[in-house]
């Protein structure tokens, strides 16, 4: 290697070819290579999203036949948890900040972090072989033992999941080692940004519920491959093992979506708020409360698949403790924006819609947890509306909150600020149309994953699509504008929001080690240090001293 | 890479060159390395955790199949393995304080030693495999055993256990067989097996066609032709893969434990009951093969019965113990190969002279995974092997 490479200069021009970014171990770049292949994905499973909603224009036939209708839902599906949903927040956004809000200047193990991201291109090219080798048409759960007879592409889709997993569980390791070990001494647990709180707590759950996801789709594909047994009741195996098993995993993993986003939320809510974040230990404790419950709720996604009744009372009771630190968080980001300065650009556009959003799909969240409620409301569009207002409503918002909000330090550019609160807008009005008609449908009976509906659920299916395809259209706009930016857009300054963690005091775009010197680390959230400058763009306030780096 | 001078490369003194640039220094690389292999360890424990998980469940659903099929595993081969395991285990912990040491040859004999007991355990565990493989004992589907759990020989389902040539079900109402085929043509469609008439002896033909041994299976008699049945007839008559249909006859050929290439003739039949001669009296009890197989299992002992449950066909789902047991070793047995890749990386590495007292973390996370590696199998052995 040259030892020319200028350790000064911004991480995106310091060294060139593609060469330079395929062999890069720089965390910055592969986060920047993740979102890119992630934002791919994206487009993907909305494609299938859309044509999905398509189909559902009218009753019986519309755009495709059944088994492409199974096809469509399934790869939708698999595309957004496995591709997008999971990786989106902590190996995309989470790789580019974690170490520059530790002042750190890589992960703990940049090589494994890039094996990572391999694993996840290995990963998505075997779900596009699923993809195009016969489809898929289990759901994304792969639910024994139809996922054991059908004639799709289970294996490719398996292997990748599996893949993707190992993606996840060594960005989790990475993330976990670098916050224990790469912490300044002057920056106590406390004095971490919440958005590291939550990294962490997710990192934690990264390792120690994707393992047996792992095993359960080695278990499937030994299954399919060999005829093992475990899963297969023809040969004297548990099919509803599988589901306890997917789950144990399955479960986390929703908060592996979720609890990133409330980290990006935090920042963004008290950031936009000017004003310091409300009960801040209740906020780091509850990530790391939602982490813990996360592994003791699994069997409330068995209420009929014939549990006994006192393990779905006992999943049902404990079903609703996981409100409690999801309450806390949620008062606790309404008393930040109480009596604040609040800014309505577009990163809090989307925290906004995130808190709405996300009281809607917590608080149905508990009426599922209801057990006489859920089963009537089991397996209909209720339950897809309501997981779509959590993965949907608020971590993909949350993520691409976090995106406008990173995107400057990031890429050094702006993107154009009314566009994006015009697509911001248009975000939340098509969500809120797709999703809002499913609550009424599933209410009434309409059972999720048909092809077929009575003529009465039609209504509700139109808006839904229309809302759909407004939605589909506002994000493919802000996918257009952002990459628009890249070339176009203003030089971003080094601090445009006015934020106080440490990645702001870096260089815009950060410099190969993210800080030419070691950072100093101010106070968290102390927004009386910081003052606007009238061309755009905040600055810390010259006699505002540092706090002396042997903490408190 | 040669870079000669690279010890001095920065402000960090002098220090071995694996010190990537990133840490603050060794120490720091090194702690960073050692939180990060007990989280890929915790990680593996999981990995691992939803196999001892079904093995719990199927056990807690079937101690029966549990409880025969162990015998199917040997545990002179399990012991010795546990055995190579602790050595290698022992020598990768010394191999450890060798590379803190700086003793090259020590660490590169210790390494040796782990390696070497890797190979060993492989190979003892492919000794394990082939028989199975060789008797059908396998997963799932293909469990088709050739043997009971004590050893003696069984019909197999798919009549394709090695040495035995021919077997028929034989359908004693309807006088002919069922299934089946016989010498000759036994992998063609056993349309024609050649066998006529009621079976009711069994019989023992040599190669030269002669009777050898016979058994009969009618009230009253038992055995033959003054030599003792192999193995009692009901067990055969009990082996659901052998006869499916209930009181039927079956004949097996094969020259399992005879030399010269004998043929084994088996025949299991249960006679229909005699219609009692007067409406008025009571008919004469018949016992079935089930209230025979009753009557001996009460009045053996513990022991023998256990003996005889071992010597019996396996019970249903007797499969899932092997899809468990294939799925838990060959996990393990994979989790060794990448050791022995790992170790022979490591050794390569020693013989270049990389590892200092300032730098060994990757033998020393080598030893840890491989202390797990030795660990899964420290409760494999008994929970496989041990078990009653
Ligand atoms: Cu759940």
């Amino acid at each position: 290697m040259s030892a020319a490479v200028d350790t000064n200069a911004s991480y995106l021009t310091a060294t060139r070819g593609w060469k330079s970014w395929a062999y890069t171990l720089d965390h910055k770049r592969i986060g920047m290579m993740y979102l890119f292949g992630i934002l791919g994905a994206l487009l993907l499973g909305g494609a299938f999203a859309l044509l999905v909603r398509a189909e559902l224009w009218s009753p019986g036939h519309t755009i495709a036949g059944k088994d492409a209708y199974n096809k469509f839902f399934t790869l939708h599906g698999a595309v957004m948890v496995f591709l997008v949903i999971i990786p989106g927040l902590p190996a995309a956004l989470g790789n580019m900040i974690l170490p520059i809000q530790l002042g750190a200047p890589d992960v703990a193990f940049p090589k494994l972090n890039l094996t990572s991201f391999y694993l996840w291109v290995v990963g998505a090219l075997l779900l596009l072989v699923a993809v195009f080798t016969g489809g898929l048409d289990t759901g994304w759960t792969f639910y024994t033992p139809y996922s054991l007879q059908t004639q799709t592409a289970v294996i490719p889709a398996v292997l990748g999941a599996f893949v993707l997993g190992f993606s996840s569980i060594f960005t989790g390791l990475n993330f976990l080692v670098t916050i224990h070990k790469f912490r300044p001494k002057a920056m106590g647990w406390f004095q971490m940004p919440l958005n590291l709180w939550a990294l962490y707590s997710t990192a934690l759950m990264q390792v120690l519920a994707t393992p047996v996801l792992g095993i359960t789709l080695l278990l499937l594909f030994v299954e399919r491959f060999m005829h093992i047994g475990i899963f297969d009741p023809n040969l004297g195996g548990d099919p509803v093992l599988f589901q306890h098993f997917f789950w144990f995993y399955s479960h986390p993993a929703v908060y592996i979506m979720i609890v990133p986003a409330m980290g990006v939320i935090s920042e963004i809510t008290t950031t936009f708020s000017r004003k310091p974040i409300f009960g801040y230990r209740f906020i780091a404790y509850s990530s790391i409360a939602l982490a813990l419950f996360s592994f003791l709720v699994w069997g409330h996604h068995m209420f009929v698949s014939g549990q006994s009744k006192l393990a779905n009372m006992v999943f049902s009771a404990l079903t609703f403790s996981v409100g409690i630190p999801s309450a806390i968080k949620v008062f606790n980001w309404v008393s930040t924006l109480y009596k604040g300065d609040i800014r309505l650009q577009t990163p809090m556009l989307y925290a906004l819609s995130f808190l709405i959003m996300f009281t809607i799909g917590g608080l149905t969240g508990i009426f599922l947890a209801i057990l006489s409620i859920d089963v009537q409301l089991h397996d209909t569009y209720f339950v897809v509306a309501h997981f779509h207002y959590v993965m949907m409503g608020s971590t993909l918002i949350a993520f691409i909150g976090a995106l406008h909000y990173w995107w400057p330090k990031v890429t050094g550019k702006m993107y154009p600020e009314r566009v994006a609160r015009v697509a911001a807008i248009g975000v939340f009005i098509g969500f809120n149309l797709t999703f809002l008609p499913q609550f009424v449908m599933g209410s009434r009976g309409m059972p999720r994953r048909y092809w077929d509906y009575d003529p009465e659920f039609q209504i509700f299916h139109q808006l839904s699509t229309v809302g759909a395809f407004l939605l589909g259209l506002s994000l493919f706009g802000v996918v257009c504008y952002l990459m628009w930016s890249l070339k176009y857009g203003t030089k971003a300054p080094q601090n445009p929001w006015g934020g106080t963690t440490l990645e702001w005091d870096a260089p815009t775009p950060p410099t190969v080690f993210n800080f030419p010197e070691p950072p100093e680390i101010h106070e968290l959230y102390n927004y009386d240090d910081l003052e606007e400058l009238p061309e755009g763009g905040w600055v810390r306030k010259p006699s505002t001293g540092a706090k002396s780096s042997s903490g408190h | 890479m040669s870079q000669p001078h690279d010890d001095h490369h920065d402000d960090h003194g002098h220090q071995s060159r694996f010190i990537q640039h990133h840490y603050d220094d060794a120490q720091h690389q090194f702690d960073s390395g050692k939180l990060g292999i007990w989280f890929f360890l915790v990680q593996e424990i999981l990995f691992f955790s939803a196999l001892f998980v079904a093995y719990i469940l199927y056990r807690h659903h079937h101690p029966e199949i549990y409880a025969y099929a162990h015998h199917y595993l040997d545990v002179k081969w399990g012991a010795i393995n546990t055995a190579v395991l602790i050595v290698s285990s022992l020598s990768a912990a010394w191999a450890v304080r060798c590379a803190q040491l700086a003793q090259r040859r020590g660490l590169i004999a210790c390494l040796v030693i782990t390696i070497v007991c890797a190979l060993g355990f492989l190979g003892i565990k492919t000794i394990e495999y082939s028989h199975k493989i060789h008797e059908h004992i396998l997963w799932g589907k293909y469990f088709d055993p050739c043997v009971a759990s004590a050893g003696n020989h069984l019909l197999n389902k798919g009549n394709n256990c090695p040495g035995v040539k021919t077997s028929v079900v034989w359908d004693g109402k309807a006088g002919k067989a069922k299934s089946g085929c016989l010498e000759g043509n036994y992998d063609q469609n056993p349309a024609e097996p050649g066998i006529q008439g009621k079976c009711e002896v069994i019989e023992v033909v040599g190669a030269n066609r002669r009777p050898i041994e016979a058994c009969e299976e009618v009230p009253g008699k038992s055995g033959g032709h003054g030599k003792p049945a192999k193995f009692p007839c009901y067990e055969l008559a009990l082996n659901p893969h052998v006869c499916p249909a209930g009181p039927a006859a079956m004949v097996l050929y094969g020259d399992h434990g005879h030399h010269g290439g004998a043929i084994e003739v088996r025949c299991d039949a249960v006679p229909a009951p005699a219609a009692p001669a007067d409406a008025f009296a009571d008919p004469a009890h018949v016992p079935t093969t089930g209230e025979r197989t009753f009557a001996q299992h009460k009045a053996k002992s513990k022991h023998e019965l256990a003996h005889e449950f071992a010597s019996g066909p396996p019970p249903e789902h007797t499969n899932m113990f092997f899809s468990i047991y294939f799925a838990m070793t060959g996990l393990h047995g994979i989790h060794v190969l990448v050791g022995v890749f790992v170790f022979i990386w490591l050794l390569w590495r020693a013989i270049r002279g990389d590892f200092t007292p300032d730098y060994f973390g990757p033998v020393d996370y080598a030893a840890l995974y491989w202390h797990l590696v030795d660990l899964i199998w420290i409760f494999l052995f008994p929970l496989l092997y041990l078990i009653h």
